[in-house]
């Protein structure tokens, strides 16, 4: 399918001008007869930038979730976790993540016909960095990932089908700058599952939150409990009725950098705050090393002051001995 | 809103008693940020537009594809207040939901799952059962401690009720004695009018001694004891015996507070002068 999708994608960026008169004369052979227009049209990059018109618009989003080696049981877990969220995702082996994976990572994802891709990399065991990447020609982010607490949590009660479509809610603080409406879009199209995808189910009963607080992006993910009778329509005062329970995972992913490329190229954007969970526990073990310096160095100054002030001689110190 | 009573955040609820390292969602650790934006930071506006421009959906994409719906947030959430943050996300959930639920509804297609569509969740069966268990577990906990402090309660109810109960006894006794001797005391002063010794006379405790030991000899007795066995006992060692103790509470202290003989006083400690490690140590205050 993908190798379909990257030929047409070839002849629309090479013969823009051309198109409309080649096209009809040329049609494609596919494996299950010949590609008519229709299915054509599906392609939405090439039939939206070459006539405008409006096509039939079909996501075929594919993502690739994947992680580095040695990575911790948690975020492992937080990993297969998103895998269940998204049925229209491939789940791949485990990379080494010390190689050159900007070259490495792009060759598996378009070998897995995927055009996105979620990479979690764990380094030293503790910090939990995610890639998130759209595979051709970019974007892609990479996160800090904070606060995991994954589905198994015997606290998180909820429950949903697997592959349902959910609901995502956006807070209204991703449009006050061009990078969070950059991530909002990346978020929609990775974590959305295409409409009629083969292993969606065709009901809505769970819900993504993405909230920005803080400058972190906070993930949640409710059941949508309301008591219905019919699949189609709500009771009267169902809306009130209404309650959430939460089904996990939950995390809060803390935006580094934004490359123009998949996996690298130029740095659009820099987290002016961000501050590496190294340099922190560097700056820790800074502070614990000062405390014994500290104590000898106040340990010499009072004796120096000692010694500068002696105590006088009491006068009346025997006043009252007998 | 409706918030759900047992569900409404069961990460935050008893965290403590959960023995299992979670991290918490506010660690200290993870929030630490630079004071100040760094000066070198990227960011390139245009080019990011010009991206999103790229990888964005056509606009007049059906919202079926997206099922995304903005919602505002009121006011800022303190990142440390776990519970004003999670209600913050609860409530965008719900709201997003109810305008979505509206969207689809309006749209006339089936949305929400029947009741007999059965298919795979996300959590399998086992998992849930462990979810239930424990949902049982903490409500039968939370009963016991119910009862128990009930029980409690009760106990000390209880024993309230009693001592009231001996307290009403004990006053009734008194006004019953002073109400008989009122009477006596009226019938004195009409001068038995009512005739002489009457069946009243004979009763003994009217004669104003009741509290009064009797005079009878107690069992037991040794025959050469005058007081009959009402003289306090032992009162011969007892002499001695106090003596001792007397001593022994100058010596040690018996009432008052042995901290204050401890304690360090103005005089004390300004005389540093007599300080010698050899005889003259020991308390200056304890009398000799």
């Amino acid at each position: 399918m993908g190798k379909k999708r990257k030929r047409s994608e070839k002849a629309g960026a090479a013969a823009v001008p051309k198109k409309d008169d080649v096209a009809p004369e040329r049609p494609v052979r596919t494996l299950l007869g010949w590609k008519n227009k229709n299915e054509d049209e599906n392609d939405k990059e090439v039939e939206v930038k070459d006539n405008g018109s409006s096509p039939i618009f079909r996501n075929k989003e594919k993502v690739l979730v994947t992680c580095s080696r040695r990575i911790v049981f948690r975020y492992r877990h937080l990993m297969l976790n998103i895998v269940s969220l998204l049925p229209h995702c491939k789940k791949d082996n485990k990379v080494e993540s010390k190689e050159t994976k900007g070259a490495t990572l792009n060759e598996l994802v378009e070998l897995k016909n995927c055009s996105s891709c979620l990479f979690f990399e764990c380094r030293k065991a503790k910090d939990l960095y995610l890639w998130m990447s759209k595979c051709p020609n970019g974007p892609s982010v990479k996160f800090l990932v904070s606060a995991v607490h994954t589905m198994e949590e015997l606290k998180l009660t909820g429950n949903h089908l697997k592959g349902s479509r959910p609901l995502l809610t956006f807070s209204s603080n991703f449009e006050k700058d061009a990078h969070w409406k950059l991530l909002k879009e990346m978020l929609l199209q990775i974590f959305e599952t295409p409409k009629d995808h083969r292993k969606a189910k065709p009901f809505h009963d769970h819900v993504f939150v993405f909230s920005i607080v803080d400058d972190h992006i906070w993930f949640r993910n409710y059941q949508i409990s309301v008591p219905h009778n019919e699949s189609d329509k709500l009771p009267r005062g169902g809306l009130d009725k209404m309650t959430l329970i939460e089904v996990g995972p939950r995390f809060c992913l803390n935006p580094i950098k934004i490359f123009g490329g998949s996996f690298g190229g130029p740095t659009l954007y820099e987290n002016p705050f961000y501050v590496s969970p190294n340099q922190i526990r560097a700056l820790q073990k800074k502070k614990k090393a000062g405390t014994f310096a500290k104590k000898v160095k106040a340990k010499t100054r009072r004796k120096r002051h000692e010694m500068a002030n002696p105590l006088e001689p009491d006068e009346f110190a025997d006043m009252w001995k007998d | 809103m409706v918030v759900p009573l047992v569900n409404d955040d069961p990460m935050i609820d008893n965290e403590t008693e959960d023995s299992v390292e979670v991290p918490s969602d506010s660690d200290s650790e993870e929030d630490v940020k630079l004071a100040e934006p760094s000066k070198t930071a990227v960011n390139n506006r245009e080019a990011i537009l010009d991206k999103l421009g790229d990888i964005s959906w056509p606009e007049n994409v059906d919202w079926k594809h997206k099922l995304s719906i903005d919602i505002d947030q009121e006011q800022e959430v303190d990142v440390n207040d776990d519970l004003a943050r999670e209600l913050s996300f609860y409530t965008q959930a719900l709201e997003g939901t109810r305008q979505a639920f509206e969207k689809l509804e309006s749209m006339g297609l089936p949305f929400l799952r029947p009741a007999d569509y059965y298919a795979e969740m996300v959590k399998a069966d086992s998992h849930m059962e462990k979810v239930k268990s424990r949902l049982l577990e903490e409500k039968r906990k939370m009963e016991e401690a119910d009862e128990r402090r009930k029980a409690r309660e009760a106990k000390r109810l209880s024993k309230e009720i009693q001592s009231q109960k001996l307290k009403e006894r004990a006053k009734q006794k008194k006004e019953d004695i002073e109400s008989v001797k009122k009477w006596r005391k009226q019938r004195q002063q009409s001068g038995f009018a009512d005739g002489g010794d009457g069946p009243d006379k004979a009763l003994g405790f009217e004669d104003g001694k009741v509290f009064e030991r009797s005079k009878k000899k107690r069992p037991g007795v040794s025959p050469g004891d005058r007081s009959g066995g009402k003289a306090k006992q032992a009162f011969g060692k007892g002499s001695k015996m106090q003596k001792k103790r007397d001593t022994k509470n100058s010596k040690f202290g018996f009432g008052g507070r042995k901290g204050s003989k401890k304690q360090n006083t103005a005089d004390t400690t300004n005389d540093f002068g007599g300080f010698s490690k050899g005889a003259g140590a020991g308390n200056k205050k304890r009398k000799r």
